[in-house]
């Protein structure tokens, strides 16, 4: 501690490495070592090869549900986008009391665990729920089935992940100046060209930084898909509990899973190179 | 443009809010399965939730794994966050990415390796397993929380107490730590309702000895949708309330004080 | 004998910038020295080094003849006031006069006591059980100064404490450091680049410039024989005019255009032919329609006026030098922007530079 706090300007020495080494050896141990492991299943079980990675990159069932995965995330982060543009909007642009409100509620969105969320919805969804009672109450007698569905599936996840969305729009809205805007006004800016030109440009590293974690976080959600989703239209995390759950097959579930790591990992370095990764989380 | 945004917003707002909303009347429900509007109202599920063991056991274990996970966290954090703040190295860019890495990786895939790998150590359906697991998943936001504190922090503050003959380690006792402390607690908090809340992990290594909440909550709405995790729901709901609320609360309370008495004449 | 504080040849390299060349000077014991200069210049680095928050590159630093360049900040036993103050925002103001003293071992209730006592000196009597915020900039300022003084240190350091303040509260503060400083007693170090506060502040003013000390002098000898080009343009407004020394003997000085010059003092010997720079003051310049017998008259072409209420500066040119002159309010009604006036000066308002 002496060196460091008294030469506070000046260079280098063992002494951080020491600050971090515990942290370092723990999550080597405990974080590095099992994902490793993961890897050495998807190719060791049940015998040295690749053919965990043929049927997964080869085969029907696990294609569809890859692409149902993407699709169901991209799909999920355009309505997260819709949803939570408008509201961080409001949020930005009210009445202190107002903003302090709504700011309170999608905070109490955000920490209320994606569990206790996922369950909401059933009950707003269920064949006793009060959603079913209004289409009844409006004159439909012959009402679907919500649950377990991929429309009460998605529903949820849009609700679960809007808050992060929102959370990155509304910060940069914050940030943004309203003498910027003004003085677009002034320049001749209204309306919808203003938006255009003006704002929606200033948000967007807003929208890019929800987006991409709102994506990422999707393509790996299990609680939700699982809980409410149909069992015919999987989630790749839900296949992949299936597969270590039910069949005790960890060569094709570490498969799946490496797979599903690769893909997150890329879609964040192509954002690292744009953005820096700390910006996601900031 | 404006009242567009204005109406969307509302109607998001109603969106967002329901859902949380609802499970509050449905705690007190007197039907046996998920019905709304409830039949009758009364306190049964709550007094079920209370006297069930089977309820009230991982209950206790998510708070036992919670508090453990925190402090585990925290003390393999602050020093980290005080090198990758403080000083320069190489392979300190590296080494900030790295804290981050756990938020990467999806927790499936995390739950894999896990159920292998502390099934290989012989620790899973135990509390240290999780424990262990939970500390590796808190580290990053943790971090997060910590390390926007200490950049914040002023170092004049340091240089004075140095200059006022504090010794390095007594001003870190004297100064730096006091100052920290909200920044140290926040982090905290955010580790323990991190683990508190983990579901996917827990499902697969909890087990029997050391099942979660939330993963006895997972089986259940699998199997039955047990009106009483609407109660459970609810009590995490207003414990989070509280939690958003508190610090407002206090800060109103404080506001209230009567400021002291004006200064001596004389003073400026 | 040998002085209180002691710098001896510091120098600071960061790499291949040099940050302090050579930077010698002392102090005597009881003396306010204020460091003056623009950013950059190298006084806050040889305030940090003094404090021990900066290593020299060479050079040593001495307090009462022993050397304290390797001693770490916590012993250096110096006062540091900072330009934000930095009060411990957890502590009241008593306990943030007292911290120095619970270091040094003293009891809290002595020591709290001798805290309020302190406190009482700067003018805060009563405030002791304030929170820094709830204390205005001035009152923060005060316990800053009570906070570094409280334990008797060996010197005192205050690395531009005013900066944050308004024009009157400024004014105020300059006059109750300098009451404090003298009835303590205490060894003084005031790093600023505001010159007017330089001035009614010092005992003493060491001028900084690209890391070098470009003099060290009293204000009055600081202003009124300048050593270098630098320090006459940074102190108070200034005329400096380039010239050839036509006759040192006959302290004559000639410029191409304004032609020959008297000048009333050198502080370094002169040779014919040398070539200097001639300082007048603006204030020494008398301006009228016509020429004025028994001065050295010059034409100026008035560009611009600018009014002060009690004084004014009138701008222009003499040919092409830029020459500034301060009158009193009343005798700027004789001339008007745009036109032509007669401005002089006796030889004793010339100063000639050398450098």
């Amino acid at each position: 501690m002496g060196s460091s706090l008294s030469r506070l300007t000046e260079k280098t020495n063992v002494w951080p490495w020491l600050l971090l080494a515990p942290l370092g050896i723990y999550m080597l141990i405990f974080f590095v070592v099992p994902l490793v492991d993961v890897a050495i299943m998807s190719v060791t079980d049940p015998r040295l090869s690749l053919v965990n990675y043929e049927r997964v990159l080869t085969g029907a069932l696990y294609q569809r549900v890859f692409l149902n995965t993407f699709l169901t995330a991209a799909f999920v982060t355009v309505c997260c986008l819709a949803v939570g543009y408008p509201l961080a909007y409001l949020m930005a642009h009210s009445k202190p009391r107002t903003a302090m409100f709504i700011l309170l509620l999608v905070t109490m969105s955000f920490w209320t665990s994606f569990l206790v969320r996922t369950y909401s919805w059933m009950v707003l969804l269920g064949n006793n729920g009060p959603l079913i009672a209004l289409l009844q109450m409006i004159g439909i007698d012959d009402t679907p089935q919500l649950l377990f569905t991929r429309f009460s599936s998605t529903l949820a996840m849009v609700h679960i992940l809007a808050p992060y969305m929102i959370m990155n729009i509304f910060s940069v809205m914050k940030k943004i100046d309203p003498a910027l805007i003004r003085s677009a006004e002034s320049l001749g800016a209204r309306g919808w060209s203003l938006f255009r030109h003006v704002y929606l440009p200033l948000t967007a590293p807003g929208i890019a930084n929800g987006s991409v974690l709102v994506f990422v976080i999707c393509l790996g959600f299990y609680v939700t898909p699982v809980l409410l989703g149909s069992p015919r239209e999987q989630m790749i995390a839900g296949l992949i509990g299936h597969q270590i759950d039910e069949f005790l097959a960890f060569g094709m579930g570490s498969a799946m899973a490496m797979v599903l790591l690769f893909i997150t990992f890329v879609i964040l370095t192509i954002y690292h190179r744009r953005f820096g990764l700390d910006k996601l989380w900031g | 443009m404006n009242t567009f945004m204005r109406w969307a917003g509302i109607l998001v707002t109603i969106f967002i809010a329901a859902p949380l909303v609802i499970v509050v009347p449905m705690s007190f429900s007197s039907a046996s399965s998920l019905q709304f509007p409830p039949p009758g109202y009364w306190f049964g599920y709550y007094r079920a939730y209370f006297t069930d063991l089977d309820w009230l056991i991982p209950t206790w274990n998510s708070v036992v794994i919670a508090s453990a996970t925190t402090l585990l966290t925290m003390l393999l954090v602050v020093p980290a966050t005080f090198a990758l703040v403080r000083h320069k190295f190489r392979g300190k860019s590296v080494a900030d990415l790295m804290m981050l890495m756990p938020l990467a990786v999806p927790h499936i895939v995390m739950a894999v390796g896990y159920y292998s790998y502390l099934g290989d150590l012989g620790l899973v359906h135990s509390h240290m397993g999780v424990i262990l697991a939970h500390t590796c998943l808190s580290v990053p936001i943790a971090f997060l929380v910590l390390s926007a504190n200490l950049k914040g922090f002023d170092r004049n503050l340091e240089r004075a107490a140095l200059s006022l003959g504090a010794s390095p380690t007594k001003t870190f006792i004297h100064v730096t730590l006091p100052i920290l402390r909200p920044g140290l607690i926040i982090s905290a908090l955010f580790a323990f309702v991190q683990s508190f809340d983990e579901t996917v992990v827990g499902i697969f290594i909890s087990g029997r000895n050391a099942e979660t909440l939330p993963r006895k909550m997972f089986d259940s709405i699998r199997q039955e949708a047990d009106p009483v995790i609407a109660v459970i729901s609810t009590l995490l709901f207003f414990l989070v309330l509280v939690g958003i609320a508190a610090p407002y609360f206090i800060s109103a309370l404080r506001s209230r004080v009567p400021k002291p008495s004006r200064s001596p004449a004389g003073a400026h | 004998m040998t002085s209180y504080l002691e710098l001896s040849s510091i120098t600071k390299s960061y790499g291949n910038f040099t940050a302090l060349d050579n930077v010698s000077l002392s102090v005597e014991k009881g003396e306010f020295v204020t460091f003056l200069g623009p950013s950059g210049s190298g006084k806050t680095t040889t305030l940090m080094i003094v404090a021990g928050f900066e290593k020299a590159s060479g050079g040593s630093v001495q307090v009462g003849g022993r050397s304290i360049s390797e001693l770490a900040p916590h012993d250096r036993n110096i006062g540091i006031v900072f330009q934000n103050y930095a009060l411990f925002p957890h502590k009241t103001a008593a306990e943030n006069v007292y911290f120095p003293l619970q270091m040094r071992g003293v009891g809290r209730g002595k020591g709290l006591r001798q805290a309020e006592e302190m406190l009482s000196l700067v003018g805060l009597k009563g405030f002791g059980h304030r929170h820094p915020k709830e204390l205005s900039g001035g009152q923060q300022q005060r316990v800053a100064l009570a906070r570094a003084l409280v334990f008797e240190p060996s010197l005192l350091l205050l690395d531009e404490p005013l900066g944050a303040l308004d024009k009157n509260l400024r004014e105020q503060m300059q006059i109750e450091i300098k009451r404090i400083q003298r009835s303590l007693g205490v060894t003084t170090i005031f790093v600023t680049h505001d010159q007017s506060e330089a001035m009614s502040m010092s005992d003493r003013i060491v001028v900084f410039e690209k890391g070098r000390i470009e003099q060290c002098a009293a204000p009055l000898d600081i202003y009124h024989r300048p050593q270098t080009s630098f320090v006459a343009a940074f102190i108070g407004e200034s005329n400096l005019i380039p010239a050839t020394v036509t006759n040192a003997a006959s302290r004559e000085a000639d410029n191409p255009l304004l032609g020959s010059f008297e000048y009333a003092g050198a502080d370094n010997r002169l040779t014919d032919g040398q070539a200097v720079t001639l300082l007048i003051r603006p204030e020494h310049i008398k301006l009228s329609r016509n020429q004025v017998e028994n001065r050295k008259n010059v034409r100026m072409i008035v560009d611009t006026i600018v009014n002060y209420g009690d004084n004014a500066l009138v701008i222009g040119r003499a040919g092409d030098i830029p020459m500034r002159v301060r009158v009193l309010g009343a005798d700027v009604v004789i001339i008007k922007e745009g036109e032509e006036c007669c401005i002089s000066w006796t030889p004793d308002s010339v100063f000639v530079i050398t450098k």
